[in-house]
């Protein structure tokens, strides 16, 4: 799906990401986790083609991301930023409606129509879409986006990615657990996510695999079991921690302090 | 209703309404037609009726016609151009005058006129003839770019230093062109002076062939841009996903917007707040719906302008006043409110 060897960054001598390796295969589900600073945002800022860097080639679907055109690469892959506009003077309808700019030129098609319709009912926020989006709550803003973002890749085409930077921001228990279940729904069609997560302990339960990131390198790489362990976690968030099973998924599971 | 037959709904509304008033303003002027109706006389001209007295000929067809023609298409790319402003700038506050455009393009304009006679043997004959023209669109361009590069970074627009390096040109432009109306002789003068207040009293059918040349590729290359645009709103990293070409679009906005404000100016002078106003009334309309409010700006500039223009030409007659005046006098209360709304934001 997407290959990246060696991702370097620099700002201003500062080296925000090191020697970073990224592989992701088709159907996976991805978390980036790690403390603050780590690097996680420019990670996937550099993976989504919004940061031009130098050498490094990023390989999507094996043809480099920075050859494929605008506009078809936008059915391939959206993504979802972490500081979403607070004044856009536009109904909520309209907004998700972005979401299908590349699929229609001045009149929405139905199908268009159906996949932001679709969207805004899995994320809970259709009784909003004739409200004005200026006039929505932070979690609500964060949920027409999420929408925005996945209505983007309501396609035929086989093998989409979407990336997310901490799409869990502002919501509350109920919609967190559904924006994960909408995001591991379109994995399980072969599709791949790539997603920068804060709750370890909802990474450990959706993710395939994570990235475990401090300054600006990987320190683990593997499924949640594997990174996962009491010595890894505590020694990169620089805070003690204990595993124990999950009781029903037997996941593992992070109880800090 | 569908998007595309609302939007053309409200286009058609337009369009009638502004032909209404063209036709108001075609009855509207001093000169007396000997009693006939000046409908009478323009459709005695159009057959080509030869009793028709020179005079008749001249008022109807050079002097009102092609006046009104004139105010359509400048009232539109006006407009036109400040809701292209707007949507690059993500702000409803951008317009050629708040940000030092106009002042750019008038600027060179009035050291084409002053100075221009002295290297004016240098150039090729077709820049001699249009070497007005061509100033105001360079001034208003590089105006538009120097304030590009101030005021955004990282694809994020500083409204307040948007607003601050429009008054430093503004003002650079100000103290320049009075030093060239202090050097300048009386036929200079009267020249500049016409340029700072803004006036369609020049209009001639020659200039609004050039004006709707100038219309048509501009808006060929802008109207679609309503989707990117809105896009636009969500800032220019998210635009880019969604599978807009920013970089072209800015580049495209910079270069058209310049070259419509530029040739506005070289024909009519000054003529402030259009780009703001009409944006400001669609927006109550439409919220910020750029693939309503961009099309629709086209039409709306051409009535505000036109009913400007018409009121400047009787409010006063047999004098007329400078229109700039009128527009400005709607624009600032205008700018006002805009500000005071966006208090809390800015």
């Amino acid at each position: 799906m997407i290959k990246a060897h060696q991702i370097n960054y620099l700002h201003k001598d500062f080296h925000i990401l090191e020697g970073v390796d990224v592989s992701l295969g088709y159907g996976e589900f991805l978390a980036i986790v790690g403390p603050n600073g780590a690097g996680k945002s420019s990670l996937l800022s550099v993976l989504a083609n919004e940061i031009k860097q130098g050498k490094q080639e990023i390989l999507f679907k094996e043809k480099s991301i920075s050859n494929w055109e605008v506009k078809i690469l936008s059915q391939h892959k959206s993504k979802f930023s972490q500081h979403n506009s607070n004044e856009i003077p536009l109904d909520v309808k309209d907004v998700v409606m972005m979401g299908r700019y590349p699929y229609f030129d001045s009149q929405p098609h139905k199908e268009d129509l159906e996949a932001t319709n679709k969207m805004m009912y899995e994320t809970d926020i259709f009784h909003l879409k004739d409200r004005e989006y200026n006039t929505l709550s932070g979690g609500e803003k964060q949920r027409v986006h999420l929408s925005r973002v996945m209505a983007q890749l309501e396609n035929e085409i086989a093998h989409k990615l979407v990336f997310l930077d901490e799409p869990l921001n502002n919501l509350d228990i109920k919609h967190q657990y559904k924006a994960l279940e909408i995001i591991k729904k379109f994995t399980k069609k072969a599709n791949s996510a790539i997603v920068v997560l804060h709750d370890l302990n909802l990474a450990a339960q959706f993710a395939d695999k994570i990235l475990l990131m401090k300054s600006g390198k990987v320190s683990a790489y593997g499924t949640p079991q594997e990174v996962f362990t009491a010595e890894t976690i505590s020694q990169a968030y620089n805070f003690p921690c204990t595993i124990c099973g999950h009781p029903i998924t037997n996941n593992p599971m992070i109880i800090f302090g | 209703m569908r998007t595309q037959s609302k939007l053309y709904f409200y286009l058609t509304i337009g369009a009638v309404l502004l032909a209404i008033i063209a036709v108001l303003a075609l009855n509207t002027g001093v000169y007396d037609f000997g009693g006939t109706s000046p409908f009478k006389v323009l459709w005695q001209f159009i057959k080509g009726d030869p009793g028709l007295s020179l005079s008749d000929q001249y008022v109807i067809w050079d002097v009102r016609a092609s006046r009104i023609i004139m105010a359509i298409l400048i009232g539109s790319m006006l407009a036109v151009s400040g809701t292209s402003l707007q949507g690059l700038f993500k702000n409803p506050l951008a317009t050629g005058e708040a940000i030092g455009l106009t002042s750019g393009a008038t600027l060179l304009a009035a050291i084409a006129i002053v100075l221009g006679g002295h290297f004016k043997q240098y150039l090729p004959e077709v820049v001699q003839f249009s070497l007005v023209g061509i100033s105001a669109f360079l001034g208003a361009l590089s105006a538009m770019m120097l304030v590009y590069r101030i005021s955004t970074s990282a694809g994020k627009t500083n409204v307040v230093m948007m607003l601050l390096s429009g008054v430093a040109i503004t003002s650079i432009g100000f103290s320049i062109t009075g030093f060239l109306i202090y050097i300048s002789k009386d036929e200079q003068l009267r020249d500049l002076t016409f340029w700072n207040m803004g006036s369609l009293a020049a209009a001639t059918w020659t200039k609004n062939i050039v004006l709707a040349v100038v219309i048509v590729i501009s808006y060929a290359i802008l109207l679609p841009k309503g989707k990117a645009l809105n896009a636009m709103m969500l800032g220019e990293r998210d635009a880019q996903h969604l599978g807009i070409n920013v970089e072209k679009l800015k580049k495209q906005i910079v270069i058209i917007t310049s070259l419509m404000v530029g040739t506005c100016v070289a024909f009519s002078g000054t003529i402030g707040f259009v780009g703001l106003i009409v944006p400001y009334i669609l927006r109550l309309l439409f919220k910020s719906n750029y693939v309503f409010i961009l099309p629709l700006s086209a039409v709306l500039g051409s009535i505000l302008l036109l009913i400007a223009d018409t009121f400047s030409r009787s409010i006063v007659a047999p004098s007329e006043l400078p229109i700039g005046i009128l527009t400005s006098l709607i624009g600032g209360p205008v700018f006002i409110a805009i500000l005071i709304k966006f208090k809390k934001s800015l």
